[in-house]
């Protein structure tokens, strides 16, 4: 059970008749979502544009996106995992009692309306954004949310995908998967990939002092991670590479400043549906690219002795320990 | 400069079977004589071109779609420490980039072909194989369900489609096409699926899939691609589907074609528990039409995960299993599903499966025919290769592994009847010379001068998937990458692509209707040539390059 059911956002422009906004505010956090990928566009099945699509937001509260909404479902602040059960359940005509859907601060009527309209949908798509995936019961929300999606694909097309944020961080994730296996939260300590979101992830790491300097690179927890983790960074060798002044650059022993990527550096950013995405920089910078001074230092390490004396490691573990 | 010396040599491409001849190479080709330089003795070992994949799946997004919903497989595979001179990686059901290169190369195999790319995210996957070391690489452009070059076929617009799929070739760096479920995938873009060849598809009112097979099989053709159609015919996996099968082949007659996968597409019986092989009507076919090729998608029970642009089937395994499902559609081109899977012999339709694979294998006469792959990871793992060529070099092994079958398959397969075994020199062919002959490479596969200096060297060895999985050498380009069980070097691979000729007018056609349906622009989505690494050009058949 469960899994992944997406699209990318092209095939929502063209066939999304059916577009459920869960947890997210796109209207403010994501401006040109609207108008350049899903409620706005016309196509040649949707040849009426928004006339054409219906757009549910749930959220906790009124934000400004429920006013380019159809419907607008009000869920209780907490009550998210809940109703997605309940909506699982009820797709599939299963008896759900009434406390539990008053428990939601919804009612039955408005629920079944919603079901209809969904197995009535020809393409849905539901966004989560991070009031879905950043409150009480995070990734198991989002795991249940899929699973709707996944379901939903008994009746009619259906499909989910989340908001992400600003910056590269699908691209990171991407990469990373390739070359390691896995997403974030990865450490090397042992010599190869090993993966423990909660143990390994950076600000776990910073937190329990776990290691003795940091290199960041196109991001700024000094200004957003827990206290204890931005003392660590001010006592160890911290090196930033960044275009600007940030408030990590400020505690870092090093702060190397580079060419902004898109602006002045060239490279690929992967889009909120891992669509790759060309940066093909319209000014020249004086400062280098992230990527040379990535390189001068990697060949300034290789040129040291390796780590460890030859011979003294296996190449090859067939079972992990 | 190195020569091999005393070994026994098997190069089909050359008619040489276990010969005991001595190879020179320098500049990564082989040449006629060296002076100086390392000297190999092979003596009493045995000397293969090295091997070459005609279908597996090893970079891009769908691959890294199934490493993301596997962790726990991560965690308990095989791990390559990082040295000073290799880097980090795991093995397993999806193995990371380093490692697939490590792994591919440790048994031998120095060229690969990743056989489904979307256009839209072709940039990721020529990102994925510049981080697979050591071998050499191609890639097929998904074509079958492209809607722009549907909507041409469905107006009758022969010349334009020829047009848009040079033009999306060129657009994706690639090497050719694949034609997954043609039709079907677009209509599971409205959760359909395609399984008549003559019924129109979902959404278009004349276009058949028929049709598209036909027409996309002449494409390739008139643009002389090196490599013809590669194609993965509709209703994969179902029972019964080997009426679909034998007449794709009939809407392919007269021309050049790469049936990918074949033992999923040669069942009998009306559903899961009347299922059997009908391996043998297939094979009969191939018998009697030398001019077309196949892999073989051959199944080892064990845990995968399967990965493929067929959409509706993979939802429909995903319903069988009740485990986890990956989907991502790509607008306009085509669609992706993963579903973790795991063959057991107990299992009838499983036991079905892993017989129908080698059955294909063994009855297909020529080794020229058909061709090594469990259409990697969706039958096995690639590395779990050497123990398909034990199956298929030792008769009495298979007899062997047919004991742990449920009793319920008599009448089901035929493979208990089948004794023929593999000569080396049928292995040869069937996981180097053939499927580099098909890819239409002819410097691979080849120990002849002038061709590329891929080798593999075996020591003899009783235990057949003993001596397939551990080569004593293994030379890429002419430079010795295993030794003795060790990765010695990891030179980066080169990728093999074509420009197929296009008329200049095309970019104007194409970008209304590309704007109608993207969501990048139009100047933003080929692919750019710098950013292929180590990119090598292939001459389109018939044609000087421009
Ligand atoms: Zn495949």
């Amino acid at each position: 059970m469960g899994g992944k059911v997406s699209c990318t956002l092209g095939e929502v422009k063209q066939r999304a008749d059916f577009i459920v906004y869960w947890g997210g505010n796109p209207a403010e956090c994501h401006p040109r979502h609207f108008t350049k990928y899903t409620l706005m566009q016309k196509s040649k099945f949707l040849p009426r544009g928004r006339k054409d699509r219906t757009m549910v937001l749930v959220d906790i509260r009124e934000t400004k996106s429920a006013k380019a909404s159809d419907i607008f479902l009000q869920v209780r602040p907490g009550k998210d995992f809940e109703l997605i059960t309940i909506l699982r359940a009820l797709i599939k005509d299963q008896n759900v009692s009434d406390e539990a859907i008053a428990d939601t601060g919804l009612t039955r009527e408005v629920l079944d309306d919603l079901v209809q309209r969904m197995k009535s949908a020809k393409f849905g798509c539901m966004f989560f954004g991070m009031g879905l995936s950043m409150t009480r019961g995070k990734h198991m929300n989002s795991a249940a949310l899929l699973t709707l999606a996944a379901e939903m694909n008994a009746f009619t097309k259906f499909v989910a995908m989340p908001m992400r944020g600003h910056g590269n961080v699908t691209g990171a994730d991407v990469m990373m998967r390739w070359q390691t296996g896995y997403p974030f939260g990865i450490t090397f300590n042992r010599g190869y990939p090993r993966y423990n979101p909660g143990e390994f992830s950076t600000v776990d790491v910073l937190v329990r002092g776990d290691c003795d300097a940091a290199f960041i690179i196109g991001a700024d927890p000094g200004g957003t991670m827990p206290q204890p983790a931005i003392d660590h960074l001010k006592r160890i060798p911290t090196i930033v590479l960044d275009p600007h002044v940030t408030h990590t650059s400020k505690l870092a022993r090093v702060h190397i400043t580079t060419a902004p990527q898109g602006i002045a550096a060239p490279g690929t950013a992967y889009r909120m549906d891992e669509v790759p995405l060309p940066l093909k920089p319209p000014l020249k910078s004086p400062y280098p690219t992230d990527e040379y001074v990535v390189r001068r230092i990697n060949e300034a390490i290789m040129a040291k002795p390796f780590w460890l004396p030859d011979g003294s490691q296996p190449q090859m573990l067939t079972a992990q320990v | 400069m190195i020569r091999i010396t005393g070994g026994r040599v098997y190069d089909p491409a050359n008619g040489i079977n276990g010969e005991v001849r001595d190879l020179c190479m320098d500049g990564g080709s082989f040449v006629e004589s060296v002076e100086g330089g390392r000297t190999i003795d092979a003596t009493g070992m045995i000397v293969f071109p090295g091997g070459v994949d005609v279908h597996t799946h090893v970079a891009g997004g769908a691959i890294n779609f199934a490493r993301a919903m596997t962790p726990e497989d991560h965690r308990r595979t095989q791990a390559f420490i990082r040295t000073k001179t290799r880097r980090s990686g795991l093995g397993g059901m999806a193995p990371t980039t380093f490692a697939t290169g490590y792994l591919y190369a440790g048994m031998g195999w120095t060229t690969v072909n990743e056989a489904a790319v979307p256009v839209l995210s072709a940039r990721h996957t020529h990102e994925e194989l510049a981080d697979i070391p050591i071998v050499d690489k191609t890639t097929l452009t998904l074509m079958a369900n492209n809607e722009i070059m549907l909507d041409q076929l469905e107006n009758g617009e022969y010349e334009r489609a020829k047009q848009v799929v040079a033009w999306y070739i060129w657009a994706a760096k690639s090497y050719g096409i694949k034609a997954v479920n043609p039709g079907g995938v677009a209509a599971w873009k409205w959760g359909k699926d395609a399984k008549q060849l003559t019924s129109p598809i979902e959404g278009y009112s004349k276009l058949t899939p028929g049709t598209i097979v036909t027409q996309l099989a002449q494409i390739c053709e008139d643009l002389g691609l090196p490599h013809p159609i590669h194609l993965h015919c509709n209703n994969l996996g179902a029972p019964g589907n080997i009426s679909t099968t034998i007449d794709t082949l009939k809407h392919l007659e007269g021309r050049r074609a790469h049936i990918a996968h074949c033992q999923y597409h040669a069942y009998g019986g009306d559903d899961w528990d009347t299922m059997c092989s009908e391996t043998a009507q297939l094979a009969d076919y191939f018998n009697a039409h030398p001019g077309i090729t196949t892999d073989a998608g051959a199944v080892l029970f064990g845990d995968t995960v399967t990965i493929t642009a067929d959409g509706p089937w993979q939802h429909l395994l995903y319903k069988l299993t009740g485990r986890k499902w990956g989907n991502l559609d790509v607008e306009n081109e085509t669609s992706c599903g993963i579903v973790p899977y795991t063959y057991r012999p107990s299992n009838l339709v499983n036991a079905v499966q892993w017989a129908s694979g080698l059955e294909l294998l063994l009855l297909i006469q020529d080794p020229w025919q058909v061709f090594l792959s469990t259409d990697h990871p969706n039958g096995g793992c690639f590395w779990r290769y050497p123990e398909i060529i034990k199956l298929l070099m030792c008769a009495d092994f298979r007899q062997e592994c047919l004991k742990q079958l449920p009793d319920k398959i008599k009448g089901k397969i035929r493979l208990a009847e089948i004794d023929r075994e593999y000569t080396l020199y049928e292995i040869a062919t069937s996981m180097s010379a053939g499927p580099a002959r098909a890819l239409g490479m002819p410097k691979k596969g080849n120990l002849g001068i002038g061709s590329d200096a891929d080798v593999v060297i075996y020591e003899e060895d009783e235990d057949v998937e003993r001596m397939f999985g551990h080569p004593r050498y293994v030379l890429k380009g002419g430079e010795v990458v295993i030794e003795d069980g060790e990765i010695r070097e990891t030179p980066e691979g080169r990728e093999f692509l074509i420009k197929p000729a296009c008329d200049p007018g095309i970019d104007d056609f194409m970008r209304p209707l590309f704007e109608e349906c993207y969501t990048m622009s139009f100047e933003n989505y080929p692919v750019e040539l710098e950013r292929i690494e180590h990119a090598e050009f292939a001459d389109c058949l018939g044609s000087t390059r421009s």
